[in-house]
């Protein structure tokens, strides 16, 4: 038995499909977090006469007309899948926007039953809601639930009726609203949905009684005055963001780094006192350097990484992240795209790839395309090693350091999505609608889930992707090409100096010529965490935590030294990895929603370039402000950032030309 | 080569065996990523169920 659930965005429908199935899947308090139709088997405490029993979690959707991708996978789900059963979730605190969507579902022929969610709620905002009446009013059962509680919350009862629904073989029965299933024309539609929400309307009229009059403010608005005011947002936004690194690089995550990186140490220590002097050098150093100390490096940073996501699993559960999203849409509408737009680069600040797919909520095609491309730009999980290392090791106050990437990343965004609407040529304008989730106190629960899936995720790919890229970087960097080892004395005779050396002439501009970080910029391609695993094993340095003097980094003079470059200079290198394109993973990803090749070239052309004029501004005007003269290179990298300056000047006024012969400016795409 | 080259050997040989295994079954799942929770639907046609 295939069952589908189905309502509106941010009614509960994967919180439901958790609770019935015991999945984990990725639940937030805003609309728009599930793109995918997820399957999944009710769990066995619900389905105590072991049936087959399948559910299938779709994407939101206000209405059966296909106004977002997502919600035409739910259409198309339910128009060819045929389910044998949809539960229909409902917002019990909003029912009137809610029933819209249920009168639709209602005329599939398929058996309904309405799950009214968030009951719980309803007695808290003084509303009384008749269940037997609205199930008369509907012709299908409905059941109270409340989804996020473990006991007491409805679901046995939701599964019972489902079954006895389909059991009894009985169609489902419309509601008579009168011609709106024979509408064809877009006016016929928009009469039909006039009709419909007249129906919606009487019927709640019928069953619901408020208590709270609309028009009184409530905690909610007050708050929302502030934290989405249009000015004040951003400070406070700025704020939260520096207090979520503050927590997980300066005051939290290091206390737990200190004892984790002690085991690494404990264990690098133990497996060096085992193998003893009688070891290969060669096998020793791969094994020690290459493997401990390579992936140790990055799985050192685990806990800081830890606490990040749960202080991000705590901010998108308690409804702040929708906020932002309405903070930025002024900025954003700026440069050709909308609120909507700062979703996927949201959900990217976890990792690249669920932020590019996310981008499939957007119908206009340009506008889609664009945050596709430039959601990367958001620092992602992977790149937090990077930005912790060397803010620890170059920069005392590092909780700055990272939240300026942020806000950078934001700027660049910005500034992208302007060059690309230059570029295409294309000025249409959308306008986003989102309704804002009501706040609530965030669930330790599920942010604690959250990042316990995301330490899961980063630890696999430590011990596969990252362990092997750190072991053949460590034999790269041990043969010459005659497959001799290289002698301490000459690490540049290395297979991986020489592939490197050509490449590191090209970053002499940006302050960090050296093969060692030209190695660790291209292995950053496979997984970004390789810029630090490689970086350990290229300068022969175990980890970067120092675990007695509880600092992020210890010994950063030391460290510093060893690398052989400046503050500047670091940041500089931070800044390229950063805004360079994301890993291969990620390209997939931006290959899969740009579904254009001339597109995906035109993304990662455009990334790169990035990466290199902002690193190159960094170095050179940090190194003309500490010293007083421009840093080495400064010519050739001029010349290579004019090159790129023209070409993209060049294409916006291309773009802006094409924008002008078109016959109608600023129409209305999405 | 004496027994602790070939101790050492055999367990580099099995820890980035066991990581190219893994990675090579992902990849046939068609997880792009391994260890990623999203890789399964990054690309629209692959599925990993």
């Amino acid at each position: 038995m295939k069952i589908a659930l189905a309502g509106n965005p941010n009614s509960g429908k994967t919180t439901l499909f958790n609770a019935i199935t015991g999945r984990v899947e990725h639940v937030g308090n805003w609309p728009g977090v599930t793109v995918e139709k997820k399957e999944g088997d009710i769990k066995q405490s619900l389905n105590p006469k072991k049936e087959n029993l399948i559910v299938v979690d779709l994407p939101g959707a206000y209405s059966m007309s296909p106004y977002t991708s997502e919600e035409s996978i739910t259409k198309d789900f339910v128009l060819t899948e045929k389910p044998d059963a949809i539960i229909n979730i409902v917002d019990a605190t909003n029912l009137s926007r809610s029933l819209f969507f249920t009168t639709q579902l209602l005329e599939l022929g398929i058996p309904v039953v309405v799950a009214l969610n968030k009951s719980d709620l309803t007695e808290e905002k003084g509303i009384a809601i008749d269940i037997p009446a609205l199930s008369d009013a509907l012709h299908c059962p409905v059941i109270q639930t409340v989804a996020a509680k473990s006991a007491n919350n409805g679901l046995p009862e939701l599964i019972n009726a489902v079954i006895t629904v389909v059991r009894s073989g009985k169609k489902q029965v419309a509601l008579n609203i009168g011609g709106v299933r024979n509408a064809s024309t877009k006016e016929q539609f928009e009469k039909a949905d006039k009709k419909r929400f007249a129906v919606v309307n009487t019927i709640v009229a019928e069953v619901e009684r408020r208590k709270v009059s609309s028009e009184k403010q409530t905690l909610q608005d007050k708050v929302d005055r502030i934290v989405a005011h249009k000015w004040l947002g951003i400070p406070i936004f700025a704020l939260i963001i520096w207090l979520v690194f503050s927590i997980s690089q300066t005051w939290v995550g290091p206390w737990f780094a200190d004892t984790f990186v002690g085991w690494i140490d404990l264990l690098y220590e133990s497996v060096a006192a085992l193998l003893g002097e009688e070891v290969n050098p060669v096998l020793g150093a791969l094994l020690l350097d290459g493997i401990i100390g390579g992936v140790g490096a990055v799985i050192g940073f685990l806990p800081l990484i830890m606490v990040l996501f749960f202080c991000l699993a705590l901010l998108e559960d308690c409804g702040y992240m929708a906020r932002v999203a309405m903070v930025m849409d002024r900025f954003f509408k700026k440069v050709g795209l909308s609120g909507r737009s700062i979703i996927p680069m949201i959900i990217g600040t976890g990792c690249s790839i669920p932020g590019v797919m996310a981008t499939r909520t957007i119908k206009n095609e340009r506008q889609r395309r664009t945050t596709a491309m430039l959601a990367p730009f958001m620092p992602c999980g992977a790149k937090l090693p990077i930005i912790a290392l060397f803010a620890g090791v170059f920069f005392s106050d590092n909780s700055w350091v990272g939240t300026s990437m942020y806000f950078l990343g934001i700027v660049v965004i910005l500034l992208g999505a302007l060059i690309i609407r230059q570029i295409t040529g294309d000025f249409s304008r959308s306008y986003f609608i989102m309704e804002l989730p009501e706040y609530r106190i965030p669930s330790v629960k599920r942010a604690a889930i959250s990042m316990l899936m995301r330490a899961k995720a980063f630890i696999i790919k430590a011990g596969t992707i990252i362990l092997v890229s750190n072991a053949v970087v460590q034999m790269l960097q041990t043969f010459d090409w005659q497959l001799q080892v290289v002698a301490e004395t000459a690490p540049e005779t290395s297979i991986l100096a020489t592939i490197a050396s050509p490449l590191a002439l090209l970053f002499i501009p940006l302050g960090f010529g050296m093969w060692q970080f030209a190695a660790a910029a291209v292995t950053g391609f496979i997984a970004k965490e390789n810029v630090v695993g490689t970086l350990a094993v290229c300068f022969g340095i175990t980890n970067f935590i120092d675990t007695e003097e509880l600092a992020l980094v210890g010994g950063a003079a030391d460290v510093s030294s060893v690398m052989g470059i400046g503050a500047v200079a670091a940041l500089s290198y931070l800044v390229f990895n950063l805004f360079t394109p994301p890993c291969f993973a990620a390209i997939g990803a931006m290959n899969s929603e740009l579904e254009s090749k001339k597109w995906l070239a035109a993304a990662i052309a455009f990334q790169l370039s990035m990466g290199y004029v902002l690193a190159f501004l960094v170095y050179q005007i940090g190194t003309l402000a500490t010293t007083g003269s421009f840093g080495a290179g400064f010519l050739g990298g001029l010349i290579a950032v004019a090159v790129i300056a023209g070409t993209i000047g060049y294409l916006m006024r291309k773009g802006s030309k094409k924008e002008q012969s078109l016959p109608e400016i600023g129409v209305v795409k999405a | 080569m004496n027994t602790v080259n070939i101790v050492v050997a055999i367990v580099l040989a099995a820890i980035i065996g066991l990581a190219v295994l893994k990675i090579v079954r992902d990849k046939k799942r068609g997880v792009k990523c391994s260890g990623c929770p999203h890789s399964c639907t990054c690309s629209v046609k692959d599925s990993c169920d």
